[in-house]
């Protein structure tokens, strides 16, 4: 049998563990991996190759970022910065009709820029926004669309769990990547916030105007938005100036987010105790995916089948962007079925050095994947973000969000558009930090 | 009766088990993020801390390797279960159950090379390249936190047996 025979087969029966056993991602891979290389070379080679490859992700300095960004994000949740981030941009805009969807839109923003997690910064936001746009009455199409789409731009805006997994993967520098998604973050808020405008003037019922608020409330509401703007400023400055390394931002974010959280009793012990869980359960999960991912590239590597993929692209005579137009419907149909961040980790062997073969800039690309990652998160039938709301509102039926999430879908698509057309959108910061 | 008692005993073992290493984890990151500021704020004035880099990369491992089992419990790793929430229950724990055990085989298969490898580095004395100290018990930790993942699996395993063995009845 050739080696890329048995490659495919890797591949075939990785999807099979995955779909009829319902195995976890990470778990699935590595026992793939360690299986076809156990079939290539020998069982011995396939459980030291496993062994070193856990031992030595696991302690891998470049991982260690992980969790600090995580907890970072946890702690902001816990602490009720959003409830502040919220309630701000609620004083600027709520007056406005769509104004609540807007405000909550703005402050998914604004958490983004210090949670890294699209899972994190929906269900955050649902909490604060759900039942204030309730309260006015806003129709369950908008309300749920724009906390379920608003979610994903945590995954975009640094710090984000997927770039530093694409970084770590790919061995990209983490900070260009976080760099490199600031400008794309902005671009798809202010797209996601010209749909809520457009909907609101075809059908005004979708979100009626909230009451009035004073200059004097509006700016004293801008003192809800100062911690979280400090602590973009410290991690991302300071990655952007060269002060610290990805895994030292994140350290000096949570150190300063914690005294700053305890200092002020916002953040109480029950609060601390539950960040830290939660960032241990997703840290371990994020963990196990890349060692996953490394282990079954590994089989992969020794098939050579990802070298002859991209060989084999490269060689045909079509648009380089027709190959990405297909990669993205591969990675939108794939987002629909699975998990898009084990989706992202499975395919990233593959797809990576496909794009590289046809030249696309390594950091472009890699926000380009992104942004269609975050897309799986809200398409259905598995997109998380719609369970995060549906848990939050059960009364909202799932028809409804998936209904609403569509008009959304659309602003993702023109931003990627936009991205592909003018690339420096992306480049532009990170040839700065050069 | 006698293997469901025995099965509920093991059961909450591997749950007394995994919450203490839990904890453990829970130290050692903050104490990862207390030694990367240290020496941020040091860096900036006086010098680095030595071997941060090196004591970063293995209090991550002990992070990990300790919450793995609890992970597992708190079924926090991504699954896709779109296809096998569609078979009859039944089915579904005869997958789970064929599910657990290859994991548990797997985890357990883990755990011993990298016990093996642990051993190998405290014989022959290897050391860090900054500290100059001994990092075996790192390596015997991650060994550990994979061995509880392997308890884990094998109670599910068991309970999934035990729920087909119910169901047959």
């Amino acid at each position: 049998m050739s080696l890329t025979l048995i490659g495919i087969i890797g591949i075939v029966t990785l999807l099979a563990v995955l779909f009829f056993l319902g195995m976890p991602v990470g778990f699935a891979m590595s026992l793939v991996g360690f299986c076809g290389f156990w079939y290539v070379v020998s069982f011995k080679a396939a459980i030291t190759m496993v062994g070193a490859d856990v031992w030595t992700t696991f302690s891998k300095y470049g991982l260690t970022v992980v969790p600090l960004f995580i907890f970072l994000g946890y702690l902001a949740f816990n602490s009720g910065i959003a409830e502040r981030l919220y309630t701000c941009a609620y004083k600027w805009f709520g007056h406005w009709r769509g104004g609540l969807a807007i405000a909550t839109i703005g402050a998914d923003e604004l958490f983004a820029a210090i949670c890294g997690s699209n899972t994190a910064t929906a269900a955050t936001m649902g909490a604060v926004a759900l039942p204030q746009m309730k309260k006015y009455n806003y129709d369950t199409v908008l309300s749920s669309g724009t906390v379920v789409t608003g979610g994903t731009l945590g995954t975009v805006m640094p710090p984000s769990v997927v770039l530093i997994i694409i970084g770590l993967q790919t061995e990209q520098s983490i900070t260009k990547l976080f760099l490199g998604g600031i400008l794309p973050a902005i671009l798809l808020g202010i797209l996601f916030i010209i749909t809520i405008f457009v909907l609101c003037r075809i059908n005004p019922n979708l979100g009626p105007a909230g009451p009035k608020t004073g200059m004097g409330e509006k700016i004293k509401s801008l003192t809800g938005i100062i911690e979280a703007i400090a602590i973009f400023i410290l991690v991302i400055g300071g990655l952007f100036v060269g002060l610290f390394t990805p895994t030292e931002a994140g350290a000096v974010g949570v150190f300063f987010t914690l005294i700053v959280t305890a200092s002020t009793r916002r953040l109480t012990w029950k609060g601390l105790i539950s960040s830290v869980k939660d960032t241990l359960k997703i840290s371990c999960m994020v963990f196990f995916l890349v060692t996953g991912a490394i282990i079954f590239g590994r089989f992969l590597a020794i098939t050579r089948l990802p070298f002859i993929v991209a060989e084999f692209a490269s060689g045909l005579t079509v648009s380089p962007y027709f190959i990405l137009g297909i990669i993205l419907l591969i990675y939108l149909i794939g987002g629909c079925f699975m998990d898009s961040l084990g989706f992202l980790v499975l395919t990233i062997p593959i797809f990576f050095p496909l794009g590289r073969a046809f030249g696309f800039d390594p950091i472009w690309y890699a926000i380009i994947l992104t942004m269609v990652t975050t897309m799986g998160a809200i398409t259905p039938p598995v997109g998380v973000n719609i369970y995060v709301v549906k848990a939050l509102a059960p009364d909202i039926e799932l028809g409804t969000i998936f209904k609403s999430v569509s008009f959304f879908l659309l602003a993702c698509i023109i931003c990627i558009v936009i991205l592909v057309i003018f690339p420096q959108i992306v480049l532009i910061i990170p040839e700065m930090a050069n | 009766m006698r293997h469901e008692a025995n099965i509920i005993i093991l059961d909450k073992v591997a749950k007394i088990i995994n919450q203490m290493l839990l904890y453990i984890a829970g130290c050692f990151m903050m104490a990862m993020i207390f030694l990367a500021s240290a020496n941020v704020f040091f860096r900036l004035f006086w010098g680095p801390v030595r071997g941060t880099f090196e004591l970063m990369g293995y209090f991550g491992a002990v992070v990990t390797a300790f919450a793995l089992g609890f992970t597992q419990t708190a079924r926090g790793h991504i699954a896709v279960d779109v296809l096998v929430q569609r078979f009859s229950k039944r089915t579904q724990r005869t997958l789970n159950s064929i599910n657990y055990f290859i994991c548990m085989i797997f985890f357990g298969l883990v755990a011993w090379q990298i016990g093996r490898y642990a051993t190998t580095l405290w014989e022959t004395g290897e050391v860090t390249e900054t500290l100059q100290v001994i990092y075996f018990p790192f390596t015997y930790a991650v060994a550990f936190g994979c061995a509880a993942l392997c308890l884990v699996f094998l109670t599910d395993f068991l309970k999934c047996l035990l729920e087909i063995q119910r169901g047959q009845k």
